[in-house]
């Protein structure tokens, strides 16, 4: 049946990446001219680490394809281990520095702010040249923002919003994200607004992020990505942080995805002009494991 | 016979002493709240009606912690750092070094033979470096903090945590509980976590013998443990560690009083 259903869509190659980051996990599907066929983002959560099957299926549902359809497979992203499905590994600083070339041509420096990490990657011509970190510590993350939200009882996709009508930042002091949540209380029972309190949150996190950048040397076309490109007011603060323009893609959440698929096509078509083939694993969509004792 | 008070208001509990000639006559120990200045009035309360005294009895009230400043009726304020000292010398007179473990901060302090500081070093911009840490795990594994040390007692494989963040290490708890991780294994971890990072900091200052523990994550007796091993050494643990502290702000006051009655 999934044979058939391959003949049917009759030369095309398709090609898959699956980006499973600590929040959400990303699949993006394309044909081998590049064209998107599917985006899916679902939550990656503690149980649903292994459950990276679903949301590729939900996009091979999208894309009316079935597993045995893809050609090649790229995984990315902390999780990227954990996908029996996937044919390589590849790690997201390439797959981001990748996906985020392939939608700014004249990107230098794309910074992911991730739920679970901060990337400042260094570009040149599409290849990356140099990176620094963070995930050592959830004050320089998208974490920083989730935890205190939650304090606030302000959900994570109005936080930005809220921030931008502030009328004055209030001044976080406090390094370590518990350390600001208590402090979030204190200043609340102090009578500050709470949208006074966001823009000085946001403000804590787009100076570490900065002072991480500054490290690399900052380069046009400054590309920002992740979870927290989606958030107007940590924009903004970061454009104040970096004194400089900021470029975001429509869709900040897909950029490892997108790299990952593009990554998928380049090594498969590589490998044909070659005359060989990819080994891959067997098509069929499965939980991932922990321990090993399932894997064959 | 002179009486003296000691107020230690601390991030998570406030802890107040009265002393009588340098004894421990009462002590009292409440959650600090978000009203600092109502739970210094609180304890200072308690303590007079649990030592049979009036207030003006008290004539001299030292202040320390974090919240030192909302302590109305204190006729000092004192460097928490310094009450550690002088409390920690009272207990253990031969101590020459004292590791408190508070819930928003780490601090070791070496002291000589009178109860004088000579060196401190505080971790206190990190959860993770702090008793709070311990504290988010507990939450995530539901477990009650005093039930925390024997738990992590009966371990026999300690998880070593990924991360040195206690918000990841958060989730990184909540990810092996949801692999079946054993529970009293996540508690000894993230014990072995903080032993690890306490143990760093007291040797930035050189380990002087014998060393001390004072604050309230000395009451997890496990952690006590962990640290030993990462130190190579027995530590000093008093019955109750988290008022050493209080007893220090009330010698001072004490000793504070006896100076200015041999001025008149």
């Amino acid at each position: 049946m999934k044979q058939s259903a391959s003949r049917t869509h009759g030369q095309l190659l398709y090609f898959a990446g699956i980006d499973i980051g600590s929040t959400m996990t990303k699949v993006v599907l394309t044909d081998e001219s590049g064209n998107l066929l599917a985006v899916i983002k679902g939550h990656t959560g503690p149980e649903h680490r292994r459950l990276a099957n679903e949301v590729m299926q939900q996009a091979l549902d999208r894309a009316r394809l079935s597993i045995g359809d893809i050609s090649y497979i790229v995984a990315t992203g902390y999780g990227r281990l954990n996908v029996p499905f996937a044919d390589r590994q590849i790690t997201e600083l390439s797959c981001h520095a990748r996906g985020v070339s392939s939608l700014f041509a004249n990107v230098r420096t794309a910074i992911d702010i991730g739920g679970q990490d901060a990337k400042c990657m260094k570009i040149t011509g599409g290849k990356l040249i140099d990176f620094v970190m963070n995930d050592r510590c959830a004050a320089g993350t998208g974490r920083f923002l989730e935890v205190t939200a939650a304090t606030l009882g302000i959900r994570l996709e109005d936080m930005g919003d809220i921030s931008l009508k502030a009328t004055k930042k209030v001044k976080i002091s406090s390094m370590c994200t518990i350390f600001a949540q208590q402090e979030v209380v204190a200043l609340l029972s102090q009578g500050e607004k709470p949208e006074n309190i966001l823009a000085g949150l946001h403000d804590a996190l787009a100076s570490r992020v900065a002072a991480l950048a500054r490290r690399l040397g900052l380069e046009p076309d400054v590309v920002l990505t992740g979870g927290v490109a989606k958030n107007a007011g940590m924009v903004r603060a970061m454009r104040e942080s970096l004194e400089c323009e900021i470029l975001i893609p429509g869709d900040p959440l897909i950029t490892g995805a997108l790299g990952a698929a593009i990554l998928a096509n380049e090594a498969y078509t590589k490998a044909a002009a070659a005359g060989s083939a990819l080994p891959v694993k067997p098509r069929r969509l499965q939980e991932a494991t922990f321990y090993g004792q399932e894997q064959t | 016979m002179s009486w003296s008070m000691g107020i230690d208001i601390g991030s998570a509990y406030s802890k107040g002493v009265i002393t009588r000639d340098f004894d421990l006559a009462a002590s009292h120990i409440i959650l600090s709240g978000a009203n600092y200045r109502a739970s210094a009035e609180a304890i200072r309360a308690e303590l007079i009606a649990n030592a049979g005294l009036n207030p003006s009895d008290v004539t001299h009230a030292a202040a320390t912690g974090s919240g030192a400043d909302n302590v109305p009726f204190a006729t000092r304020k004192v460097s928490d750092i310094v009450c550690t000292a002088r409390g920690t010398n009272h207990v253990f007179p031969r101590a020459r070094t004292v590791i408190d473990i508070g819930s928003q901060s780490a601090r070791v302090v070496k002291l000589d033979e009178e109860g004088t500081v000579t060196n401190f070093t505080i971790s206190e911009r990190c959860a993770a470096g702090s008793g709070r840490f311990v504290e988010v795990i507990a939450n995530v594994l539901r477990v009650n903090l005093n039930d925390f040390s024997s738990l992590a007692a009966r371990s026999k494989n300690p998880i070593t945590f990924s991360t040195g963040c206690a918000v990841f290490g958060e989730s990184e708890a909540i990810t092996r509980v949801s692999e079946d991780v054993p529970k009293e294994d996540i508690a000894a971890g993230v014990n072995k976590a903080l032993a690890g990072k306490i143990s760093s900091l007291v040797k930035k200052l050189k380990l002087e013998q014998p060393c001390a523990v004072c604050g309230g994550g000395a009451l997890n007796a496990a952690l006590i443990t962990a640290i030993e091993e990462e130190l190579h050494t027995k530590l000093l643990v008093p019955l109750q560690p988290q008022l050493v502290t209080a007893i220090g702000a009330a010698i001072i006051a004490a000793t504070s009083a006896i100076s200015e009655s041999g001025q008149h």
